[in-house]
């Protein structure tokens, strides 16, 4: 018997069923929120709130100049996510993609830097294959020693970025530096063959979305119609009844890891060999981690991942926009990004769950 | 808060204005709209540094200009595609005029030159030249071979040290001008530098300098860092340290050697006046001392009155142009001549000097 006057802490109590019409207003909710919480902000530093929100939201739709960056932007975080989502959902927490990401555009960089006068139309897709292979390496480290010592995944995958990243700064300004570039630690720029073509005359989206699309479809055809993505499923959820059926756990390990692995490389490939156009230092800006955002966002289904990484790839372009046009600094864009974020989870968690203020 | 850098009469013209407006040719737009001026950084404005320095030379722009002209600054931009859509798309709200803040940007700017003509480019640090893209940059080395005199005074050890962001000419002729400086006074001195490799990343910047400690070099020289990371560190050691681009006394009332600051009003004005007068011609900026775009400031007091007023009579010859800290002869690091006896390099030598002089230990990156 607790006294009346003491205060009732709520507790979060697992909801019989999920509403579904709930689950898809989520969202919208979620946005909702975070959009009236960022209008106080602006009008607390002074800016036009009209203004920034048209440019954040409304902007990035409005032309076709605009949302073509969408897609571009969108792109490589739907792969990298398509591939991580395949681990996540066998519990295998692949944190590096950022760092597979470097390797594949490390990988896909050799053919122009040591062959910079070849040509033929060969280039380019030799290029993705070999990002995508180099990426898969680099995972195949993690995956190794997971499966060889029970090394956390989590730990290796996440500090072979930090690796991967002074593997690329000792590239640039060792044997791969431009030797006309002034020293600065960047590559030759490619020859026009190993550059992907262009898929929208007059943007800078190429044929690699398209690629991206083509193996979303995968990534659902293999998790949702195979029976490989029915195993690597149950050992996600629940590793010990996979094991009874004889799902090897350490197969599921390779196999997630090369997927995320290689999916992360290709669109490191995509990136250098389509709007950088040569190797530098600033080839991602943490494409890598802003996938794991996607990939849960989008409930780590191919299909919820297609629409995350427009989502995503949207604010971003619509944070650009922001600052230059309605001169939002870029702080106040990250708040705006992270409270989208934050709202969205809380709001996934009340679907899930509901408050007892009464039960004790 | 001070404004640090220091504001100078405005100039009637600088010298790649000055040969711009005998040229012209270009349409001249006397439309009613304010000319809207884009600024793009690499990193934070901040109170100091590289960033606040591109910032401040717009003030006086504003203030000659009022309404007629409109600054957007977009700070923070990462070098590579988000730098080129974000160029890009200042140039579709309108803005005629871009300043690139950085080496890294020279492609974007480009293609927006080579697409807009009616547009005017200034880039950062760059090489390349187009009809409506000028590169520019600052004659550091003309500061820091002053630095270097005060600092070959004042070092105990004989050792001095540099933090250095990259190893690209602009910043090894700092290094070199720095070492000839300080050999000037005290022909034994010794220069070690460490290449960071960025443009902003405090933590690594403080390591490289604990690193130079370490080694006794007891004169810092803080190269192209955009935040006092070195300096305060350097003042809480008790190492004289001193920086480009603006002043950082107040990280460090004691130990502040001083600052090879950068005005870049003069030019950004000058080079506005000849986009509105439809004269702007494309060319390389390289602007020091004579122009008023370099200049030292906040002299530590510590050092000694013989050293200031030798200091101080090489700035008045350098100014003058019968003084240039690239004279022969120089002995390159690895022993072989640099410059033959009695001659100066040219500002294109310089533009693409990538070696050390003899005194510097750190052999360059490779």
């Amino acid at each position: 018997m607790s006294p009346s006057y003491t205060f009732r802490h709520p507790l979060l109590v697992r909801r019989e069923s999920a509403s579904l019409t709930m689950k898809f207003l989520a969202p919208l909710i979620a946005l909702g929120v975070a959009v009236l919480f960022n209008l106080a902000l602006y009008v607390a530093i002074g800016r036009d709130p009209v203004a920034v929100f048209y440019a954040l939201l409304i902007e990035p739709f409005l032309s076709w100049a605009s949302f073509s960056e969408v897609l571009l932007k969108a792109s490589p975080l739907m792969l990298i996510a398509q591939g991580l989502a395949i681990g996540f959902r066998a519990k295998v927490f692949n944190i590096g993609a950022e760092g597979q990401f470097i390797l594949g555009a490390i990988f896909a960089s050799a053919i122009p830097i040591w062959f910079p006068a070849a040509t033929g139309q060969w280039i380019w897709p030799a290029m993705l294959v070999l990002g995508a292979l180099g990426g898969a390496c680099w995972a195949s480290i993690t995956a190794f020693w997971r499966v060889r010592f029970n090394a956390n995944e989590i730990l290796v995958s996440l500090m072979l970025s930090l690796v991967a990243m002074q593997v690329l700064n000792y590239l640039l300004v060792g044997p791969w530096k431009d030797p006309e570039g002034f020293n600065f630690p960047q590559s030759v720029m490619f020859q026009y063959d190993a550059l992907v073509p262009t898929l929208i005359p007059g943007t800078r989206v190429n044929v690699s979305l398209l690629i991206t699309l083509v193996l979303s479809l995968v990534a659902w055809l293999l998790m949702q119609r195979s029976f490989q993505g029915y195993k690597l499923q149950v050992g996600g959820l629940a590793p010990r009844a996979a094991g009874y059926a004889g799902f090897s756990e350490s197969r599921a390990i390779w196999l997630a890891l090369l997927i995320a692995g290689g999916a992360a490389g290709l669109a490191g490939a995509a990136e250098v060999a389509g709007p950088l156009g040569q190797l530098q230092r600033s080839i991602s800006t943490g494409y890598g981690y802003a996938a794991i955002i996607v990939a849960y966002l989008g409930g780590l289904h191919p299909i919820g991942i297609i629409f995350s990484a427009l989502l995503m790839a949207a604010l971003y372009i619509g944070g650009d926009n922001a600052m230059v046009s309605a001169g939002l600094p870029i702080a106040a864009v990250r708040v705006f990004l992270g409270s989208v974020l934050l709202s969205y989870l809380i709001s996934l968690a009340f679907v899930r769950y509901r408050l007892d203020w009464a039960s004790r | 808060m001070t404004k640090v850098i220091t504001r100078r009469t405005m100039m009637k013209t600088v010298a790649a204005a000055g040969a711009a407006s005998a040229i012209g040719g270009q349409t001249v737009y006397a439309s009613e709209e304010p000319l809207g001026i884009a600024l793009v950084i690499p990193s934070p404005v901040g109170d100091v540094g590289w960033g606040h320095a591109l910032a401040a030379g717009l003030d006086p722009v504003k203030a000659a200009y009022g309404d007629k002209v409109k600054v957007t600054i977009i700070e923070n931009i990462a070098e590579g595609p988000d730098a080129d859509r974000i160029m890009n798309k200042t140039v579709a709200d309108g803005n005629k005029f871009l300043i690139a803040g950085s080496f890294g940007y020279q492609n974007g700017g480009l293609q927006i030159a080579k697409r807009f003509p009616d547009v005017t480019v200034l880039h950062a640090s760059g090489f390349k030249v187009a009809p409506n893209f000028s590169p520019f940059a600052a004659k550091y080395f003309q500061g820091t071979y002053l630095m270097g005199m005060a600092a070959a005074a004042l070092t105990k050890t004989g050792k001095l040290g540099s933090v250095s962001a990259f190893a690209i000419p602009e910043l090894i002729t700092s290094v070199n001008a720095f070492t000839l400086g300080a050999q000037a006074v005290r022909p034994d001195i010794e220069v070690s530098v460490v290449w960071v490799n960025t443009w902003f990343d405090p933590a690594k910047e403080q390591e490289a300098a604990s690193a130079l400690l370490a080694q006794n070099c007891d004169v810092i020289f803080s190269n192209a860092q955009d935040t006092p990371s070195v300096i305060s560190l350097c003042e809480e050691k008790g190492v004289y340290a001193f920086n480009l681009n603006s002043s950082m006394v107040k990280y460090a009332p004691k130990k502040y050697l001083g600052c090879v600051a950068t005005d870049w009003s003069p030019f950004f004005k000058a080079s506005v006046d000849a986009h509105l007068a439809g004269s702007f011609k494309g060319a390389n900026a390289f602007l020091g001392v004579a122009e008023k775009v370099v200049a030292t400031v906040d002299w530590n007091a510590d050092i000694p009155a013989g050293t200031m007023t030798a200091i101080k009579d090489s700035e008045a010859n350098i100014a003058a142009g019968s003084f240039s800290p690239f004279t022969g002869p120089i002995t390159k690091a690895d022993g072989s001549e640099g410059v033959a006896a009695g001659a100066t390099m040219t500002d294109d030598q310089i533009i693409a000097m990538d070696w050390h002089v003899k005194g510097v230990v750190t052999p360059l990156p490779k």
